[in-house]
């Protein structure tokens, strides 16, 4: 008994003593995120313009959503570039960071001249790479189309088309071709050195014995690579495919600029990212804002936790299990 | 030998291929900068310039009004990494080097936050923050910065970890008290680790795009990102006075990666691994 209070007592004072230390961080969470988050889910389920109180309207918002993604209008469409862009994206950024990583692990000179190139796009502020690849991605006066036409290809439309390279239905359909999205996937590789560094880094930490074992076994490179390399990779891409999920589903200022901030070309670049801010800021319509909002958020959730279960299927457990 | 690597010439040829994709579109950026207007839109795919014109660049920071913007934009940087450190420095301390109760759940909380979207606190946010009467004030950037950020927490956290007990344990015994260690040992020995942090908030502060979309309305306070969106809107046809414009707002950040790229990449492979 007078042991529990003493344990209680000690507790107590522990609190008191690292509560001024997270008092900053505590308000910072309680104002802005706590407060917000569930204001956000009531919100969610209102008419609220903020000139009169929110009004509340049941599951309107949702059903509205529902109808609209049914249809194909405008939410529909949002989750659809939404995801394409993510699903996209993100492997290919995998891809590519990994060889471009890869790459840089050869023991050859000029390997930090290399590292700074190809990471140097990743530090250009969003706001000047999406100006910057407007004007390379011109179709007429841009470079890529010149080069491209050069090499005996026709110039795609990049901002000024909707065409979907990853959909393969286009190709039946006749509508196949590099459209708004696939340019910002383009933009979002070229700044993959983020990812890159960090599969450099994981690179380093490989056992160099692994790699003289699986030599004396006979092992050539391709199968280094694939036996060795990769596996111990694995939880370094899992890593950056969940953060790369959720950054690509949030992309809002490369859209926002590429878009005219609405959508542009007929609506092929309307991301939810983009339309939560249309809904809230051009329609003042916050409700709604706030039910778009939080579908993005449930997407969200719904695909880390698709991931987390997945990653005992393929992520390598240093235990040794797959080893 | 660490490992194998193909024959040279291969590998310094794939090397140099990527790296010149890489590289250039910052390149062609550089010269549609330094371009005549009438140049760019007769033949826009000629390499060299016929005529270089550097004024271009005088042209684009009288069009707008650079400096105005530039001020902004320094002061939203140096506000916002001086409240992140403050505020994110205590948290991590408390995190790392404090015992308490709930520790682990609340650091997983803390976590738990980098997950959520902006969006979904984005309006009552604003709402919250124009009833301060923070609206159009580059106060409404900066003051949240002095509430934390998880990511900062996070990286600041993993550093202090790695400082050993012992030090904290030797100073309490000496009377120290917590806010003692904090400041006259923990601080000192994370010089990396804050500017890391510090490094990373000004870069973001500086791309920060969509908070003065948000909070800015006077083109007076608008940042040098927000203003080379304006910029871009309404001189859409000036592609050469936009890429110098462009080029006079990424040249810090760049600089910046030059001179401090052993910081960056630490970060982010710390960041990056240790999660």
């Amino acid at each position: 008994m007078e042991h529990s209070t003493r344990h209680r007592r000690r507790q107590l004072r522990q609190l008191t003593a690292a509560l001024p230390f997270l008092a900053p961080w505590l308000i910072g969470f309680a104002t802005l995120i706590a407060y917000p988050f569930i204001a956000s889910l009531f919100w969610s389920f209102t008419s609220y313009d903020m000139l009169s109180p929110p009004e509340f309207v049941g599951v309107e918002n949702y059903r509205r959503l529902a109808e609209e993604f049914v249809r194909g209008e405008r939410f529909g469409l949002a989750v659809w570039n939404t995801v394409y862009f993510a699903l996209v994206s993100v492997p290919l950024s995998i891809v590519l960071g990994v060889a471009l990583a890869v790459m840089l692990s050869w023991n050859i000179r000029g390997r930090a001249v290399y590292r700074t190139l190809f990471f140097l796009p990743s530090v250009v502020p969003a706001v000047a790479s999406s100006v910057l690849w407007l004007w390379l991605l011109d179709p007429q006066a841009g470079l890529v189309n010149y080069l491209l036409t050069g090499a005996g290809l026709s110039g795609p439309g990049w901002f000024n088309s909707t065409a979907e390279a990853a959909w393969p239905l286009a190709w039946f359909r006749g509508t196949w071709g590099f459209g708004s999205k696939d340019a910002l996937v383009l933009m979002s590789l070229w700044g993959v050195g983020n990812f890159m560094i960090i599969y450099l880094a994981a690179l380093g930490d490989v056992p160099v014995q692994l790699y003289e074992a699986a030599e004396l076994d006979g092992a050539g490179p391709l199968r280094r690579f694939w036996h060795v390399t990769l596996p111990l990779l694995t939880p370094v891409i899992f890593f950056n495919l969940v953060m790369g999920l959720i950054h690509a589903v949030q992309a809002f200022t490369q859209v926002y600029i590429v878009s005219e901030g609405q959508g542009a070309p007929a609506g092929s670049t309307l991301m939810l990212s983009l339309y939560v801010f249309l809904a809230a800021f051009k329609y003042l319509e916050m409700g709604y804002a706030s039910a778009i909002a939080w579908s993005m958020f449930v997407l969200i959730v719904l695909a880390t936790w698709g991931l987390f279960r997945s990653s005992r299927y393929w992520v390598f457990d240093p235990s040794g299990a797959r080893l | 030998m660490r490992r194998s690597s193909p024959p040279w010439f291969v590998a310094h040829g794939l090397l140099i291929a990527a790296a010149s994709l890489f590289a250039l579109p910052l390149v062609w950026m550089l010269l549609s900068s330094l371009k005549p207007a009438a140049e760019l839109a007769a033949d826009p795919h000629r390499v060299f310039p016929r005529e270089w014109r550097p004024a271009n660049y005088l042209d684009a920071v009288t069009t707008m009004p650079y400096f105005q913007y530039l001020l902004n934009s320094l002061v939203l940087c140096a506000g916002s990494v001086i409240g992140t450190l403050w505020s994110c420095s205590l948290a991590a301390y408390a995190f790392s080097r404090m015992r308490w109760p709930g520790r682990n759940a609340v650091f997983g909380l803390l976590i738990a936050t980098m997950l959520l979207p902006w969006h979904v606190t984005m309006v009552p946010k604003f709402l919250l923050i124009s009833e301060l009467g923070l609206y159009n004030t580059l106060g409404a950037l900066i003051a949240p910065t002095f509430l934390g950020d998880a990511f900062s927490i996070f990286l600041l956290r993993q550093f202090f970890l790695t400082i050993p007990e012992e030090l904290s344990e030797a100073a309490r015994l000496d009377g120290c008290t917590e806010w003692g260690i904090y400041w006259r040992i923990i601080l000192p020995l994370s010089g990396p680790a804050l500017a890391t942090v510090a490094l990373f908030q000004f870069v973001a502060a500086w791309n920060d795009f969509s908070g003065p979309l948000l909070y800015l309305n006077d083109p007076a306070r608008f940042t040098l990102a927000y203003g080379l969106e304006q910029f871009v809107s309404s001189y859409s046809s000036q592609t050469n006075l936009l890429m110098a414009a462009a080029v006079l707002f990424t040249l810090p950040i760049v600089l910046l990666f030059l001179f401090a790229q052993r910081t960056f990449i630490r970060g982010i492979a710390t960041s990056g691994l240790k999660g």
